[in-house]
């Protein structure tokens, strides 16, 4: 097997990018437009609304929880064979959920089965495409992360159009026809060995080693942080809008304008990323301080132009810190480990995304309005990238991003001959 | 012909009636919330005879329609006050009802005793010929039973014709009230009545108050019989027209048709806003005939309903005849309503050949991936024998994955999966 030295930057990766901008539009978009089915499984099983959202729920909590299973497995198999398995496994749930009689089959078909599909999908694509690029890794992961902004927008409409033509039953069939496509996409990651694959061994070693991995750790819990606050204002932004006396058009459609804003903060984050020297940490901080300081204006402002602009800026840099946050992983464990690495900042941020909506739900039901929930999502945010301050080479303005053969030294000692020697002859 | 010969005739109409008059317009700026409070010094004794005929249950609806520009409902809202202080009642003193309609009262009297069991609904239209006068501005109206409240909406729209529908469910009274401002000579204009085609010969009296002329018609509503258009023709230069649609609630069934497969249950819904119908029945139409939906075989129909206002059709063991239009009716004392359901009955094989298609299609591009990678390895694979002479070419090679080789390679065999 030829190991790379370095990532290619370009060439393939750019396949790899289509595929993940398609994985994540057809993982991430499917579930935010999955509320249009809820209307009808309401109506069809006669079931209350909270029950009918678990379904969305447990799909999401089975995708992250399981993301590393999806690590451990590409670490094992390579991403193709993982991330094909996890689109037919996706769209099974699918399928079978158009058979449904009952919400408890529904829980089991979408939350479950095609939970657990998505789960093999994204997160070792998003691995993936960190070992494809090191010097545009940011301006890749922005492109393809724009893949659930620009879906959210096209699937809406087209799920609606599916129900109108096809009842619920006949739409979910089709969107199992849709998840397909996550195979065609997983046949596109073309597997990459690269430099320190051998050295960081299986598995379970890498589990380990990162698990005692000092920066790794602290960030873990700094992302973990900033997801607590990330989806509050997603998730309560109308609501507090309704409150100050908004219609309901203008105010779902000042979530558009962020969804906008937060597309276009993602693809100027990502080429911001890689054009600023040094560590991508700082960049992660900048932005996540921003969005932390305007989460804890929102309560301050009441004129319409000011929630507005306060709402374009929150677009624009909640999409900012996504790329870069991916970013920074590869930087701190190495691309050798970046599955497992993934894996396991899914899970645990995971954490902090389930527990930040209904926190700021009980924060609102006590104090009357959203200005306690927007003021702490704003304190997560801010202790989040205070803890990003503690990671190496923060204050560096000349290190150079870490290359390969150093976190190699660095990770493990071991008697294999390392490849570098190799790579010195020409 | 009724034109207006004895307006200055008799003065006949009994004090009740006068004071009634005033009370009514007494009340109507009362219940505008206008603040004239120096003219109602008499209001107890007022108060008094409305309590006699307060056992009538009263609805009243009101649609104006006149020629003015809306800019002019303050200066009517002025009027109004203007027209309850004291100092207009000489001017209700002259204001006199036909002779002819007088001859009538005793009949409408006759008819109210009948059904006084039954409510009182009072509705009402103003057209104008030309824009409203500045004096002689009253807006009273007289009746012999019963108070009437009266709120005045303004659309402007000149010869427009003046319509208004009327919601009816039980058998209720329903008095009519047309207020019409000639341009010219208020003798010169000819009142009329008519249901339909129709010409009406009695219950209804005409009235007139400064420059602006009532008319008023009374129907008991029973049953289907009396619902229907009834129109009031005041007939000056060009003849105007106000029309009252009685009608009975209408029924919502569903805009949208509803799509079902086969062999599935599926429940059809009508509802209607705050009616209480005595019953509902379902017919399934196609075309334009409806066969009624009569004993269920198999429990295949069953019609239920949780409210009174709404009822359901559940159907089960949908097949392809199933489809089409479903009419439910809401049967009124006093006529029919009916809305409509359309239904769609699609089989599996509809959308299994849509997703039988699109996977067919991600198959071919899984195939064509892998076969693009599987040729351009083999491309690389036949240099590899020769490892010392093809090295430039093989260089050439890798750019397949758009590298550009910084070093030598140690091995030059790639693998296709790890």
């Amino acid at each position: 097997m030829a190991y790379r030295a370095e990532p290619p930057d370009g060439g393939w990766g750019w396949m790899v990018v289509l595929s993940a901008f398609f994985q994540s539009a057809l993982v991430f978009g499917v579930l935010r437009s999955f509320g249009v089915f809820f209307v009808e499984f309401v109506a069809a099983f006669e079931e209350p609304a909270a029950r009918v959202s678990w379904i969305a729920s447990i799909g999401i909590a089975v995708q992250q929880f399981g993301s590393p299973v999806g690590s451990v497995l590409s670490t094992k198999f390579g991403p193709r064979p993982v991330v094909m398995t996890g689109g037919i496994l996706a769209a099974l749930g699918m399928l079978l959920a158009s058979f449904a009689t009952s919400l408890t089959h529904l829980y089991l078909s979408i939350g479950l089965l095609s939970g657990s599909g998505w789960a093999l999908t994204f997160t070792p694509t998003l691995a993936c495409l960190s070992r494809y690029f090191s010097r545009r890794r940011s301006l890749a992961t922005g492109l393809a992360l724009t893949g659930v902004g620009l879906s959210s927008f096209a699937f809406a409409p087209l799920f609606q159009w599916l129900l109108n033509h096809y009842a619920w039953r006949g739409a979910l069939l089709l969107v199992s026809a849709l998840s397909l496509h996550l195979v065609a996409c997983g046949a596109l990651l073309r597997p990459l060995s690269l430099a320190e694959d051998p050295v960081v061994g299986g598995p379970g070693a890498q589990i380990t080693s990162l698990l005692c991995h000092g920066p790794f750790l602290r960030y873990t819990i700094a992302i973990t942080l900033i997801n607590t606050g990330y989806f509050i204002p997603y998730v309560h932004l109308v609501a507090h809008l309704r409150d100050l006396g908004w219609d309901p058009l203008p105010a779902a459609f000042l979530l558009s304008v962020a969804a906008i804003s937060d597309l276009v903060g993602r693809v100027a984050s990502g080429w911001l990323g890689d054009a600023v020297p040094g560590p991508v940490a700082r960049l992660l901080m900048l932005w996540t301080t921003l969005t932390g300081v305007i989460l804890a204006l929102y309560p301050v402002a009441e004129v319409p132009t000011g929630l507005v602009a306060l709402t374009v800026a929150y677009g624009f840099t909640s999409g900012a810190l996504t790329p870069v946050a991916f970013s920074v992983l590869p930087e701190l464990v190495g691309t050798g480990k970046i599955y497992c690495g993934l894996g396991l900042v899914q899970m645990v941020e995971s954490i902090g995304g389930l527990l930040g909506a209904p926190l700021s739900g009980y924060l609102r039901d006590v104090t009357g309005n959203y200005t306690a929930s927007f003021v702490v999502a704003g304190a997560f945010l801010l202790a989040g990238s205070g803890v990003l301050i503690t990671l190496p080479h923060f204050f560096c303005f000349s290190a150079p991003t870490s290359k390969p053969q150093d976190l190699v030294t660095e990770a493990l000692d071991t008697k294999v001959p390392l490849p570098e020697e190799g790579l010195g002859e020409d | 012909m009724r034109a207006l010969q004895g307006l200055r005739g008799p003065r006949a109409p009994s004090l009740p009636l006068l004071l009634l008059c005033f009370l009514a317009a007494v009340r109507r700026s009362l219940e505008d919330g206008l603040s004239t409070a120096a003219p109602f010094t008499s209001l107890p004794v007022q108060e008094e005879m409305m309590t006699e005929y307060s056992n009538l249950s009263l609805e009243s609806h009101n649609l104006s329609v006149t020629a003015a520009p809306i800019t002019s409902l303050p200066v009517e809202e002025e009027m109004m006050t203007k027209a309850a202080p004291i100092t207009s009642l000489p001017v209700q003193e002259e204001m006199k009802t036909k002779a002819v309609p007088i001859i009538s009262l005793p009949v409408q009297e006759e008819m109210t005793t009948k059904y006084s069991n039954l409510t009182l609904e009072s509705h009402s239209i103003s057209m104008t010929a030309m824009p409203m006068k500045e004096n002689n501005k009253g807006n009273q109206i007289c009746v012999d039973r019963g108070i009437m409240l009266q709120r005045n909406v303004t659309l402007e729209r000149p010869n427009m014709p003046a319509e208004k529908n009327i919601t009816l469910e039980r058998p209720s009274n329903v008095e009519l009230t047309c207020q019409f401002t000639p341009s010219g000579n208020l003798n010169a204009v000819n009142v009329t009545w008519k249901k339909g085609d129709k010409l009406l010969e009695d219950n209804y009296l005409v009235n007139a108050t400064g420059s602006i002329l009532y008319t008023q018609y009374r129907v008991a509503v029973i049953n289907s019989k009396q619902m229907g258009s009834y129109s009031c023709f005041f007939g000056e230069k060009k003849q105007q027209r106000g029309t009252f649609n009685l009608k009975v609630p209408e029924i919502n069934g569903k805009n949208k048709p509803l799509i079902t497969y086969v062999g599935d249950t599926v429940v059809l819904i009508c509802k209607c806003q705050d009616c209480l119908p005595l019953n509902w029945t379902w017919y399934s139409g196609n075309g334009s005939v409806q066969v009624p939906i009569g004993v269920p075989v198999n429990d295949k129909y069953v019609i239920s309903g949780k409210h009174a206002n709404e009822t359901r059709l559940k159907i089960t063991q949908l097949s392809e005849d199933d489809q089409g239009t479903y009419w439910c009716h809401a049967i009124f004392e006093l006529g029919e309503s009916e809305g409509h359901v359309e239904l769609v009955v699609l089989s599996y094989l509809v959308p299994l050949k849509a997703f039988c298609a699109i996977a067919a299609e991600v198959v071919l591009l899984v195939a064509i991936i892998l076969l693009f990678e599987m040729y351009t390895q083999k491309k690389k694979k036949p240099s590899d024998d020769g490892k010392e002479i093809e090295q430039g070419e093989q260089l050439k090679l890798d750019d397949s994955n758009g590298i550009e080789n910084s070093g030598p390679r140690h091995r030059k065999n790639e693998s296709v999966g790890q």
